[in-house]
């Protein structure tokens, strides 16, 4: 009986410990990053990696074949079939958040595929609200930070909000 | 020797008429952008209608306080245009697609050959290298042609102004930004990267093969290309371009074409009328001499 | 005025009074030879004075409005209409009814149609005072009029049709103040200025010629700009300027035939013998220049319907409208003139010349604005403070009309003792002469109850 309950115990744990991602093993996964790049309008977003592990399951999802995953995109099979694991695997490592300016644009080599790869802005939004917008999560702008002071400014919006008194639909240029 | 001055003004006339016919320019060539050009491509396919690009415009350019805050959704219920308190605006527009709605961002799209630059009689308006198409308010007299020619009906008039009424539009952030070799603030703001930042070849580039590797995804077109002479603002579309508010009827010639026809009348009027007219006037005004010896003739017939 | 010269008193048509020894001064001049008492109460008696004093009432406040307010407070301050009523209306409206300057400079000077000189400076005084108004109307549109000298002195946009309008407007209203400031001369009594100017006759009016030609074509070019903002039926992408330049030919014409009219009814004690007599006849020389540019204008519309192959256009709620403008303004009055002219009527002529005048400004109406971003799916309609200020600028216009009308020598003959002053050759003699005279072109003479002696004027006998 009891041996029986130990060869299930050890078949389970043998069962997730293949099951789980294997960038779970790497050990230095963080749980929760702190994405703070829009500081200036919003609040941090307090990632919590160690949910969308959990609910993700599949790393190639977010971080392409950085952390080892197979590629299986048409697009990207042509280059990178044999790629495997990189060093960095962080959005930012690869994503600059300067992605437009001069110096950005003048190293971008103008012959590689990747000219068009997204900065880390358009990286966060497009990859996050992708798959939140067809899996049901957060696709509002506050929704994941909310707006500062100066953010709030900056849209005219909370405590900036013009006064509704007047008629704004009237000269609208028509 | 006003029988020479007759002869004259009919070999005018003849070569005039041949030299007058009207056709389109062979040797006028066409402008493709100044070499270091820049642009932005508009992916419409990833604009969820924020708004950002607007409030960033707003503060940039230093525009009035809106109406209504940029973070409102009831302003998509109405299609707005650019006006002197916005530069840029975003519409909505239902489709009949399964993503939900298109959102598009509206503001100058910088062409290559302007038809608010050629329209302007005190040259106001500057296509600089850089690509931005920029105007000198100091000059602008307010005749208000520039907003009859652009064809994207971009150009505002700031009619509130009873002393200082100028023309407003985007400037593509050129004085404060683009100048500097920046990307304007809308491009920086936007969080779904929309507005891809770059030398207009490049984004010529760029758009195609995003078209090539995910052809589903998109219109195969990219509009701006060659519209108009082609504009250094790109569109990229996933549903036709007609169903989300643009002139799909504008043709590929700048809109200068249309006027050259008439420019080139101008010149062969000013070196024809004087010679043609005087000489009416010279053949009207013998007319009693000539009667004289029409008369002589019948006379000397008579006495015959 | 009729019932002072039915009084018997004088009215002012030569430099001395009709003792022929005191001169009139000039504020006698400007009360019509009358005394202050007797203008006011004859101003005061005329109903046409009561209607203005309202509309001026109205609309001079909103005038002063608009310049102190701005445009936002006249105009729908539209960014989609940004030509309004002043410009299609008041601009593009009134110039090509102001193109009888140049018909009527050209037709008695360059052809020789000294017949028709008693209504040559009529047409003169028309295309002045209608190319000065439409440059009022448009110093109220330009959002900073006082700018407006600088396409001239400040920054040059050659490539622009609008720099060619600007330039040519501003040379032709020169050369049109010398036209009329023959007739001023004689008025005032410099008779040095007369002869300067009419030294000047033949280069001025082939400069007038010229000047018409493009800018007429030129605010039609305008509309190239924005080929698919008005409608295919008003625009054509290789003619535009034709239409607008040969529809101005019936326009300045008939305009002539509505004004000659109206000063005849309303102001016959101004009219002399010469004015009343020829009137009838030079009517119909006009209907039938009017009727050439009609036919004219009509076949190189249809033709350019045909050229970009428009005709599916017709059959629309536009076609009508198109229909309504053309068959009403141009067709119509097509028809009837050839009736008319064939069997004298000259009433119908002139009811007709009422019809194409309308037909011609509704044209521009239509481009301009009406059938301009036909695309959209509003029409824009003018503020109510932008139709007042049309109609006063209008009134405003008719009044400095009939002012000219009523003092200087332009619908009757200025009474002169001195000598003819032929335009290009030189004086051959003394007035009057007899045998071959050489083409003293416009010359006044002395002119006597009876119909200028036909000596030297090529005489149109029908």
């Amino acid at each position: 009986m009891y041996a029986v309950r130990n060869w299930l115990i050890g078949g389970f744990v043998m069962l997730a410990l293949i099951t789980a991602p294997t960038a779970s093993r790497a050990g230095n996964v963080p749980d929760s990053i702190n994405l703070d790049s829009l500081e200036q309008l919003y609040e941090k977003v307090t990632f919590n990696h160690a949910a969308h592990i959990r609910l993700v399951l599949d790393c190639a999802e977010c971080h392409h074949h950085t952390t080892g995953t197979l590629v299986e995109d048409a697009n990207c099979v042509r280059c990178h079939k044999n790629s495997g694991a990189t060093t960095v695997v962080s959005c930012k490592g690869c994503h600059s958040d300067q992605t437009f300016s001069a110096a950005a644009l003048r190293e971008k080599d103008k012959n590689t595929y990747h000219m068009d790869k997204l900065g880390l802005k358009g990286a966060y939004h497009q990859n996050c609200m992708g798959c939140h917008s067809k899996s049901g999560g957060p696709t509002g702008c506050q929704d994941c930070h909310a707006l500062k002071k100066a953010g709030q400014a900056f849209y005219n919006t909370g405590a900036y909000a013009p006064p509704q008194a007047k008629g704004n639909k009237k000269h609208s240029g028509h | 020797m006003k029988r020479r001055d007759f002869l004259k003004a009919c070999m005018l006339c003849g070569a005039a008429t041949t030299l007058g016919v009207p056709r389109k320019g062979w040797g006028a060539g066409s402008f493709e952008g100044y070499p270091e050009g820049m642009g932005v491509l508009v992916d419409l396919t990833r604009c969820v209608g924020c708004r950002s690009c607007e409030a960033a415009c707003n503060k940039e350019q230093q525009l009035p306080a809106p109406d209504m805050p940029f973070d409102d959704q009831s302003v998509f219920e109405e299609k707005r245009r650019p006006t002197e308190k916005a530069y840029t605006v975003v519409n909505r527009y239902e489709t009949k697609q399964e993503g939900g709605p298109v959102y598009r961002k509206i503001q100058c799209n910088h062409c290559n050959e302007p038809a608010c630059l050629t329209s302007c009689f005190v040259n106001a308006y500057t296509k600089t290298k850089e690509g931005a198409v920029i105007y000198n308010p100091k000059i602008c007299v307010g005749c208000r042609n520039c907003m009859i020619a652009c064809p994207f009906n971009v150009p505002g008039y700031s009619y509130s102004s009873a002393f200082n009424p100028v023309v407003k539009k985007c400037i593509f952030c050129y004085d404060t930004r683009l100048k500097n070799g920046r990307p304007p603030a809308c491009v920086e703001i936007c969080p779904q990267e929309v507005l891809t930042f770059g030398h207009r070849q490049d984004l010529l580039k760029i758009g195609h093969e995003r078209i090539r590797e995910t052809p589903d995804k998109y219109v195969d077109h990219i509009y701006g290309e060659k519209e108009v002479g082609g504009t250094g603002w790109l569109y990229l579309s996933g549903v036709p371009f007609d169903q989300v508010g643009f002139d799909t009827t504008l043709g590929n010639e700048p809109i200068i074409s249309n006027v050259k026809e008439f420019l080139g009348t101008v010149p062969m009027v000013l070196a024809i009328w004087p010679a043609l007219f005087t000489g009416f006037h010279l053949l009207a005004s013998r007319k009693d001499h000539g009667e004289q010896g029409h008369d002589h003739e019948k006379k000397e017939e008579g006495k015959q | 005025m009729n019932r002072y010269k039915r009084e018997g008193v004088a009215t002012v048509d030569a430099l001395h009074k009709g003792n022929g020894e005191t001169k009139w001064t000039l504020k006698e001049k400007l009360l019509l030879g009358l005394t202050t008492q007797q203008y006011i109460i004859q101003a005061l008696r005329n109903p046409f004075n009561w209607i203005l004093a309202v509309i001026f009432a109205i609309g001079l406040p909103l005038i002063a409005g608009r310049f102190l307010f701005g445009l936002s407070w006249v105009t729908h301050s539209s960014n989609d209409y940004p030509w309004g009523l002043f410009l299609a209306f008041g601009l593009f409206g009134m110039v090509p009814l102001s193109s009888s300057s140049f018909q009527l400079g050209t037709a008695v000077e360059i052809f020789g149609r000294h017949d028709m000189e008693p209504i040559e400076r009529l047409g003169l005084l028309n295309g002045l005072l209608g190319y000065f108004f439409a440059v009022c109307f448009l110093l109220v549109d330009l959002g900073q009029p006082w700018r407006l000298p600088y396409p001239m002195v400040v920054a040059w946009g050659p490539a622009a049709v609008l720099f060619l309008v600007a330039w040519h407007v501003a040379t032709y209203l020169s050369v049109q103040v010398a036209e009329v400031s023959v007739a001023f001369f004689e008025w005032i009594g410099f008779p040095m200025g007369k002869r300067g100017v009419r030294k000047i006759t033949l280069g001025l009016t082939v400069a007038g010629i010229i000047l018409s030609t493009l800018h007429q074509g030129a605010l039609g070019a305008l509309f190239t700009y924005a080929p698919g903002k008005v409608h295919p039926l008003w625009y054509s992408a290789s003619f535009q300027w034709l239409h607008f330049f040969v529809s101005s030919i019936p326009g300045g014409l008939c305009m002539v035939i509505v004004v000659s009219t109206i000063a005849r009814k309303t102001m016959a004690w101004r009219c002399d013998e010469r004015f009343k007599k020829n009137l009838d006849k030079l009517t119909i020389a006009l209907a039938k220049g009017a009727s050439m540019g009609l036919a004219t204008y009509l076949t190189i519309k249809l033709i350019g319907v045909a050229h970009d192959n428009k005709w599916e256009h017709l059959a629309t709620g536009w076609g009508a409208w198109y229909a309504v403008e053309m068959v009403g303004g141009v067709i119509l009055p097509l028809i009837l003139f050839a009736y008319a002219i064939r069997n004298n009527k000259v009433g119908l002529i002139r009811f007709c010349a009422v019809l194409t005048v309308v037909g011609v400004v509704l044209n521009r109406l239509n481009t301009a604005m009406i059938a301009f971003n036909w695309k959209m799916a509003e029409r824009e309609i003018p503020h109510w403070r932008e139709v007042i200020i049309c109609i006063t600028l209008y009134a405003i216009y008719i009044a400095v009309y009939r002012f000219i009308l009523a003092r200087m020598p332009i619908i009757y003959g200025w009474k002169a003792v001195e000598e003819t002053v032929p335009a290009v050759e030189p004086a051959t003699g003394n007035v009057p002469t007899q045998g071959p005279v050489p083409a003293a072109v416009g010359s006044y003479r002395s002119s006597v109850d009876e119909a200028i002696s036909p000596t030297g004027y090529i005489s149109v006998k029908e």
